[in-house]
């Protein structure tokens, strides 16, 4: 069959540059095998022309998908579910990679971009580390397939046409040859998920997969050297890369944690959601990672835990793939992936990297060369050592606490191997659960980052204690200073995490500025400690002694959360912790209700500031709600709608509370104090007269209505239909206020389904319900991370240019 | 390398505590009855919408009240003092954290579980009518 108006020729064309892009890179590993076996240069050049087709195939699969995107070829399956014909073009990044085949291309696309870096610059390492790079892209590339293998699925491709998705074959609109033309379903597609229409979404993905990508270096360097058995001289080369995994993937997740915080209504930055814990558990264990790569350049010591925390990063992430993108966390968490029936594959894959690399690393322990001396207890790499060893603890509670799911899925009651009795379920308190272990942790990695500066390789000084007093003196009192102001004095733990990042901040302030005279070559690791210290304090502050000032006792007991909701009526001031605050309008502008809310001091004497918190108002996703807050140098006052009575449904007529009663002849219900009876039904059809083929009907239910006095009322509702269209004639009920609508027949049962509708004579005040939290400090934590990122990339500059 | 080994020992034990910590930590899924028979303790359960059931919001008093039922086919009356979820009906499983009292069960949380909106656009509109 001919199907109309499709455009098959681009399908085709990305299905070929997946292919391409799969079995190059398969080709490029083996070339890059048979190099190293032979070193025979015409392999070399055929592994990295191989690589290099592997690229074009991944650049020209984004491009095509882009070129589908932009010309709404909605019989494409991932473009009518991402894009719309109403989605601005500014989105179009975002609904790219909203999927998960867009957010495979975009890792695909990244490593090969860092691949063509690494393979011209590795020099003897290029072949070791491009058998790696090689290897994974293949494994990236055939998530992409969408091919069948013995009836198993390979891959989800982009590039596949709705009508060949497995769910619609044998539906009857397939086999409806214009059906593109025919159903409105086809013009348009659903479009991008509201919640990602956000400038955020356009930068932090590809961030994020930039930090993916930024693991795979280090990784390749490791397992290039356990195969080669040269130990020593793949850490000189693996150090930029490493530090510059560090600073981007942090950088990835601290934007995740800023949408979060400024566009998404968690009411904060950070919530120990499964997906964010996948995200940043990599990147404590690549931190670690790249201390012990420090340690080895200048002590020759810790290889081995050097080479364990460099490649449990990378199987880490890809760990993280698996929880989000199998489904597996299910219950457990409100953004990840829904399961493309990909899980068997990519836990074929995780298997086999993690049997593989560990498998190497076991076999090569005993031959990777180890430090015969003693460390001194005083020495720098010692306290580096312990730094990184408890990231990795930290890190390994986050996935075992993350990772409970998992457990139920391997010997839960339907579990592989039953051996618990009833599934576990998650820490009820997550935050609560999480910041018990992370915050004894971070008192042990900052106050560590505070002394290490001053400390030096080998054996520390005696005058180690002296250089460190002034700024210990100068942070006791400013901790003594913030600590009241904050309350924090009863709360030992948040005192002394307190303590230890202004500690650290003052340190490597003093470190960089007084004792290495703001040398240039010094800046990048102080600079990033500085901003690790700010980071630390600004989310303790922020999250510590964050205050819900929307609460309210209207009714019920204190223990119940549903007290931290306001109830603002239009024009009525309402006290919110230091502030009043009024609600004066709502304006509507495209699909987004607009709420402006109106600060005042306490005696409502003066505005202080304006919110406009909206509400998003989409088929798709109901009501979302973006927060709107107030940015001070000291405190962010952040403001959401939680509900709104511009919510309540009303139709245009005036008429509300519908109500759906399903009847047949006969039939009696009870709806508003009134009966509502079914008398009978009357059928109008009238046929073609040429062809005799059914051209309308016209179906009138002739309802009774009887009120408690017995007083009795007719309305007879019709349902019309001519040719393909829809129509219904309501009756309405002036003296009950009621309206009644047939509005439809259910084919199955034969009945009618009558939709009783209510006008309300006067409507009631409007009124919203908003959440109000102040963030003490948050700009720390926002300097301190653009801090962060910054000092990591002056350390990649640095170690690139030695 | 005492040192190391000492220190390896100490991650070792610590490890140990994390993974104790968080088994104690970590409720398990229970029925309505259970939850019940410790009026208070906060577990989670699992259930879906008794969609016969009298659901009720009020967003003024914001108190959101429906029917659950649990895997062990129970109803009972759950409170939650949030707005109401979109597209609550259509959930097709619900997991709700919080505490039973003598009459009802609070939810503190709820997580839903709903069919994916692309699969029942599939069905078509249009396509009853074709």
């Amino acid at each position: 069959m001919e199907y109309i108006g499709e455009n098959l020729f681009i399908g085709q064309l990305g299905r070929f540059a997946v292919s391409l892009s799969f079995t190059a890179s398969i080709i490029s590993a083996i070339a890059y095998i048979l190099y190293t076996k032979t070193k025979d240069s015409s392999y070399h050049r055929f592994a990295r022309f191989s690589f290099w087709a592997h690229t074009v195939g991944a650049i020209s699969i984004v491009l095509t998908l882009f070129y589908m995107m932009l010309n709404h070829y909605f019989e494409y399956d991932y473009v009518w579910k991402h894009t719309s014909l109403d989605l601005p073009l500014r989105y179009i990044f975002s609904a790219f990679w909203e999927g998960q085949e867009g957010s495979f291309i975009l890792w695909i696309f990244w490593n090969s971009v860092l691949g063509i870096l690494l393979m011209y610059t590795a020099k003897k390492w290029e072949a070791g580390s491009m058998v790696v790079f090689s290897a994974v892209q293949a494994f990236l590339s055939s998530m992409i397939l969408g091919v069948y293998l013995f009836g198993h699925k390979i891959g989800s491709s982009p590039f596949i046409l709705m009508r060949e998705v497995v769910d619609n074959i044998g539906l009857p609109w397939t086999s409806v040859p214009d059906y593109l033309e025919r159903f409105p379903t086809f013009m348009d597609g659903t479009g991008l998920n509201p919640l990602l229409q956000n400038y955020w979404m356009t930068i932090h993905p590809p961030t994020l997969f930039l930090g993916f990508a930024s693991t795979l270096p280090p990784f390749a360097f490791a397992i290039a050297a356990l195969l080669n058995k040269d130990f020593k001289s793949w850490v000189k080369p693996a150090l930029p890369w490493t530090f510059f995994s560090v600073s981007i993937l942090g950088l990835g997740i601290l934007m995740g944690g800023a949408w979060a915080y400024e566009a998404l209504s968690f009411g904060g930055f950070w919530a120990w959601d499964p997906v964010e814990n996948s995200s940043l558990v990599p990147w404590i264990t690549m931190v670690g990672g790249a201390h012990l790569l420090l340690i080895y350049r200048n002590k020759k010591t810790g290889l081995s835990a050097a080479f364990f925390l460099i490649i449990i990063s990378f199987l880490l992430i890809l760990y993280s793939t698996f929880l989000t993108r199998s489904g597996v966390l299910g219950d457990s968490s409100v953004h990840s992936f829904v399961d493309l029936g990909l899980s068997g594959q990519l836990l074929i894959y995780l298997l086999s990297f993690v049997v593989f690399s560990f498998g190497l690393l076991l076999y090569r322990y005993k031959s990777i060369p180890k430090s015969k001396k003693e460390d001194d207890l005083t020495s720098r790499e010692f306290w580096m050592f312990i730094g990184s060893l408890t990231l990795l603890i930290s890190a390994f509670q986050i996935t075992f606490s993350t990772s409970i799911p998992v457990f139920n899925a391997l010997f839960g009651p339907e579990g592989w191997i039953p051996f618990m009795e009833d599934k576990m379920a998650p820490p009820l308190d997550a935050i609560k659960h999480y910041n018990s272990f992370q915050l004894p942790f971070s008192i042990v990695i900052t106050l560590l980052i505070a002394l290490g500066q001053f400390m030096n390789y080998g054996k520390s000084k005696k005058k180690f204690w002296f250089n460190l007093l002034r700024s210990f003196i100068v942070s006791l009192l400013v901790t003594a200073a913030l600590g009241t102001y904050y309350d924090m004095l009863t709360d030992p733990l948040y005192l002394l995490l307190l303590f230890v990042g202004t500690f650290a901040f003052f340190s490597n302030l003093d470190y960089w500025l007084f004792f290495k005279k703001a040398n240039f070559t010094f800046a990048g690791s102080s600079i990033a400690h500085i901003g690790f210290a700010l980071i630390m304090v600004g989310a303790l502050i922020s999250n510590g002694r964050q205050q819900v000032i929307s609460n309210t006792t209207i009714f019920l007991s204190d223990d119940l959360p549903n007290n931290e909701n306001a109830v603002l009526d239009l024009m009525d001031t309402v006290d919110l912790g230091p502030y009043k605050a009024q609600w004066t309008e709502m304006e509507e502008i495209g699909d987004k209700q607009f709420y402006n809310v109106n600060y005042y001091d306490k005696d409502f004497q003066k505005q202080l500031f304006t919110l406009r918190p909206f509400l998003q108002i989409t088929d798709q996703m109901g009501p979302s709600p973006n927060p709107s807050t107030k940015h001070y140098w000291d405190k962010d006052v952040y403001t959401h709608i939680q509900y709104s009575s511009y919510l309540e449904p009303v139709s245009p007529d005036g008429y509300s509370n519908e109500m759906e009663l399903e009847m047949e002849r006969g039939d009696s219900a009870i709806f508003n104090d009134h009966f509502v009876i079914m008398d009978s039904i009357k059928v109008k059809a009238s046929y073609n007269e040429n062809t005799n083929v059914l051209e309308a009907v016209r179906l009138t239910a002739i309802l009774r209505i009887v009120n408690v006095l017995g007083e009795e009322f007719m309305a007879r509702p019709s349902f019309i239909l001519i040719g393909n269209e829809v129509t219904h004639e309501d009756a309405y009920l002036e003296t009950q206020l009621f309206k009644f609508r047939l509005d439809e027949v259910n084919p199955d049962t034969n009945k009618m389904l009558i939709k009783g509708s209510m006008k309300k004579l006067e409507k009631e005040k409007d009124f919203i319900v908003m959440k109000a939290i102040v963030f003490p400090m948050i700009n720390l934590l926002w300097i301190g991370s653009i801090l962060m990122v910054l000092g990591g990339f002056i350390a990649v500059y640095q170690r690139v240019r030695r | 390398m005492k040192k190391t080994q000492l220190v390896i020992l100490v991650v070792i034990v610590i490890a140990i505590g994390a993974i104790i910590a968080t088994i104690s930590d970590a409720s398990t899924y229970v029925s309505f009855s259970m939850a019940s028979e410790n009026p208070g303790t906060k577990y989670t359960v699992i259930g879906y919408l008794d969609k016969d059931g009298e659901m009720n919001y009020n967003a003024r008093a914001q108190k959101f009240t429906f029917i659950a039922i649990d895997k062990e086919g129970e109803k009972k009356k759950v409170m939650y003092g949030q707005p109401k979820p979109q597209d609550f009906e259509r959930s097709e499983e619900i997991t709700m954290k919080g505490y039973s009292t003598d009459s009802l069960f609070v939810a503190e949380e709820i997580l839903m579980k709903c069919p994916s909106k692309y699969n029942e656009q599939n069905e078509i509109e249009g396509y009853n009518t074709y």
